[in-house]
């Protein structure tokens, strides 16, 4: 289009730029996150009785697995960029493949989490215990679904070996948005775990 | 295409070859998939003056069905007034004041005060703007399944359970405005951040960037929480989860914490652009270096701060415990610091100044001394006791009225008229300007000064009926609305017509000193042809009038050479 008009002098100031918002986004993201987190400790704080209450599931230990695998893409995320800022296209597709393989099957396992629960009876509208776990884990899932997406596309473009030293800006931004994803389920999964008593 | 020099800024002149933004493209789609951050200013200026329209139709209803107590106007029962309220305050804050000076004058002015081409991320501009489309048609299906009669707050329980079936459609609206003004938020935080040109160093800045960039810090961080308490209450009400409900083991007053974690920090990002505005218009009006510009710059950003602390004071009478109670009212009163401080430097800005009386400066007078009443008032509902018995009553609705209203809106109409040679290239005819002023400020005051009286005499607010003893100060009121309707509908018909029959206007009517007026008006696409070269936005001492301009023009001996186009 005729009528565009860059901002930016530099593709360099561009990346920057870019950099400085996706930090901004995550800012903002942050506080949907500690809102949710207050809600639910307000909620247990308020309820005098015991977590799981009787009937009802403990969280399950799928959880624990998902955190781990949910640990190693962010790791191999970092060893993606690290390929991408030395200019190793090879390492960068091979690294953001196995990224997208991990993010995946975090995303089936907290599926399968889901579902396991609500075979064995875990019913959301009956009490807030079943609430909140659904609630972050739901909440955090569709932020996964939201950084998978982008995930796809910056992997593509990596198995074509579209990405240069020089301009790899995507894959600078799907990794902060999913190094925070990462920060914010350990920090969801240890609130989980608290209000269902587990942590002491 | 002319080259933006700064030693002579007499290209205001509109000689054919003069690009500008209004005709640089031509057609429906070139306005409609625009990336430029001056089209994008202007079709969120008519969408927020659409919505001011209907908001301030329900006004005019609400204020007719008062004029005597019980039943007024035929057909218009307690439960329609009830909607009546509820859409006027809905509508006037999600869709008009939150969006009004940041996201139409904001986005015009922005990019080019700071010598930018555009904001830092233009295609992210032209989505806020279509989410802001979005949430604003979520309001309307809102109102063809059943409306809404909450009020504008939303509390609970009163919003799970209410039969009127447009909440969920209007609180999926105001959660998708959320998100474009977090956008809006991001990309002026980043512009302003990265997009400085040479020269251009914090200090420099004028300060109704400041106001814009304490703004969206506040945009980005409380709109989020406001997000996700909506989504909880959709949820709530969906499928009767029991998270506000105490016979559920929920909480109710959780949600008004949430609420008013965002709604409070809210009402400073409509106040603290008006506040930016109003520092422009007092300098440049009154030809006077601004007085204490870090001290208005700085506490720009302390309001923002302090936005976020003093959400209780919605909630003295909620239950909270009078621990909290105690110390949300301390801290309510240390926001009056910096606002004084604004009030003081701006007072000291006119001392001594050569002050140009005309509509601009008007507004931003009235700007001052509406503030003042509606941040003085605001006293006695921080102060505990007296909340009490002021809580809920006129009295609180005339505060927010003076603040929301009489300032933020006021500067807005006062940005309006100051940029409005910039925005079309067009001079309003200044004595029918000063006519719309003295309407909306002799109405607005007559409307709402009278409810103080009403609220200190414990008229409720949000009734449909009342006691015959505050029929007068009814009738007063809803005349004075009448007026403020009058000025305001005046004031639309001035700037259509300077549209059509106005004076050309040169590229700096008022002699201001800051980049916008360095440009043509209509600035051209890219704002600045090659970066612009920056001194002290405030310093008038080398502003003159050009009889041969019709206009203002910069001696810019102290400056460098502007830099050479990239």
């Amino acid at each position: 289009m005729a009528n565009i008009v860059s901002p930016f002098e530099d593709p360099s100031a561009r990346l920057s730029a870019g950099r400085f918002g996706m930090l901004i986004f995550i800012a903002s993201l942050a506080m949907i996150f500690a809102a949710s987190i207050l809600a639910v400790m307000v909620v247990r704080f308020d309820d005098d009785g015991v977590w799981p209450p009787a009937g009802m599931p403990a969280l399950p230990v799928t959880l624990l697995w998902s955190t781990i695998v949910l640990l190693a893409s962010s790791a191999t995320q970092v060893l993606a960029s690290r390929a991408a800022n030395r200019g190793d296209v090879r390492g960068l597709r091979r690294w953001m493949i196995i990224t997208l393989a991990l993010a995946i099957a975090f995303l089936a396992m907290q599926g399968w989490a889901w579902s396991d629960l609500v075979d064995r009876g875990l019913d959301f509208s009956q009490h807030l215990y079943a609430w909140t776990f659904y609630f972050l884990t739901g909440l955090h899932a569709i932020h996964v679904i939201g950084g998978v997406i982008p995930m796809c596309f910056v992997t593509a473009r990596a198995v074509r070996l579209g990405y240069t030293r020089e301009d790899h800006r995507g894959v600078a931004y799907v990794a902060m948005y999913w190094h925070f994803l990462d920060v914010a389920w350990i920090i969801l999964y240890l609130t989980l775990l608290w209000a269902a008593g587990s942590l002491w | 295409m002319t080259m933006l020099d700064a030693t002579r800024p007499d290209d205001a002149a509109p000689e054919p070859e003069v690009d500008n933004y209004l005709t640089y493209t031509r057609g429906f789609r070139s306005w409609a998939f625009t990336l430029d951050h001056k089209r994008i200013g202007i079709m969120y200026l008519v969408s927020v003056l659409s919505s001011f329209l209907v908001g301030g139709i329900f006004a005019l209803l609400i204020r007719t069905e008062l004029l005597t107590p019980g039943p007024t106007i035929p057909g218009v029962d307690a439960n329609l007034y009830n909607q009546f309220f509820t859409l006027h305050g809905a509508i006037m804050v999600f869709l008009v004041i939150i969006p009004s000076i940041p996201a139409a004058l904001g986005n015009f002015v922005l990019p080019i005060m700071l010598g930018a081409k555009d904001v830092a991320f233009p295609r992210l501009n032209l989505c806020s703007y279509y989410l802001w489309i979005i949430g604003a048609i979520c309001a309307v299906v809102s109102l063809t399944v059943g409306g809404f009669d909450t009020g504008w707050t939303f509390y609970t329980p009163y919003s799970t359970t209410t039969s009127t079936g447009g909440v969920i459609p209007v609180v999926t609206g105001v959660f998708i405005l959320g998100f474009s003004s977090i956008f809006t938020g991001m990309n002026f935080v980043v512009t302003i951040h990265k997009l400085r040109p040479p020269g251009m160093t914090w200090f420099r800045m004028p300060l109704l960037l400041w106001a814009l960039y304490a703004t969206a810090l506040i945009q980005v961080l409380a709109t989020p929480v406001l997000a996700i308490t909506l989504l909880m209450l959709i949820v709530e009400r969906v499928f009767m989860i029991g998270l506000f409900d105490p016979a559920m083991g929920g909480d109710p007053v959780l949600f008004q914490h949430f609420f008013w974690f965002y709604s409070h920090p809210a009402v400073y990002i409509m106040i603290l652009p008006a506040m930016g505005i109003i520092s422009e218009i007092i300098s440049v009006h009154s030809h006077r270096h601004i007085f204490g510009y870090r001290f208005i710059a700085f506490s720009s950003v302390a309001i923002a701060i302090f936005s976020f602390l003093v959400w209780g004071h919605h909630m003295f009478t909620s239950g909270q415990s009078p621990l909290m109670n105690v110390v949300f009212s301390l801290i309510t009163f240390s926001v009056a610091i910096p606002s004084a401080i604004k009030i003081f430097n701006w007072m000291a800005t006119l001392y001594r100044g050569s002050i140009s009386i005309n509509t601009p400066m008007l507004y931003g007078l009235g700007f001052i001394f509406l503030f003042t009443i509606g941040g003085l008032t605001g006293l006695h509902l921080g102060t505990l006791n007296t909340d009490i018995h002021l809580h809920d009553t006129y009295f609180v609705v005339a505060h927010f009225h003076y603040v929301m209203m009489g300032s933020a809106l006021i500067a807005m109409v006062g940005g309006l008229h100051h940029w409005w040679p910039k925005m079309f290239g067009r001079m309003y005819n200044e004595r029918h300007g000063i006519i719309g002023f003295s309407l909306v400020f002799v109405g607005f005051n007559v409307t709402f000064f009278t409810q103080f009286m009403l609220g200190s005499h414990g008229m409720p607010r949000r009734y449909y009926d009342y006691a015959s003893e505050f029929q007068i100060y009814h009738v007063i009121s809803t005349i004075g609305s009448y007026i403020m309707a009058a000025g305001f509908f005046w004031t639309l018909y001035l700037l259509v017509q300077s549209l059509f029959t106005g004076k050309i206007a040169p590229a700096n009517p008022w002699g201001g000193r800051s980049l916008e007026w360095q440009c043509t008006s209509p600035p051209p696409h890219d704002n600045f042809k090659t970066t612009p070269s920056v001194g002290d936005c405030y310093d008038f001492s080398v502003v003159r009038w050009s009889e041969e301009e019709g206009g203002y023009v910069v001696d810019r001996d102290d400056q460098t050479a502007p830099k050479p186009d990239h």
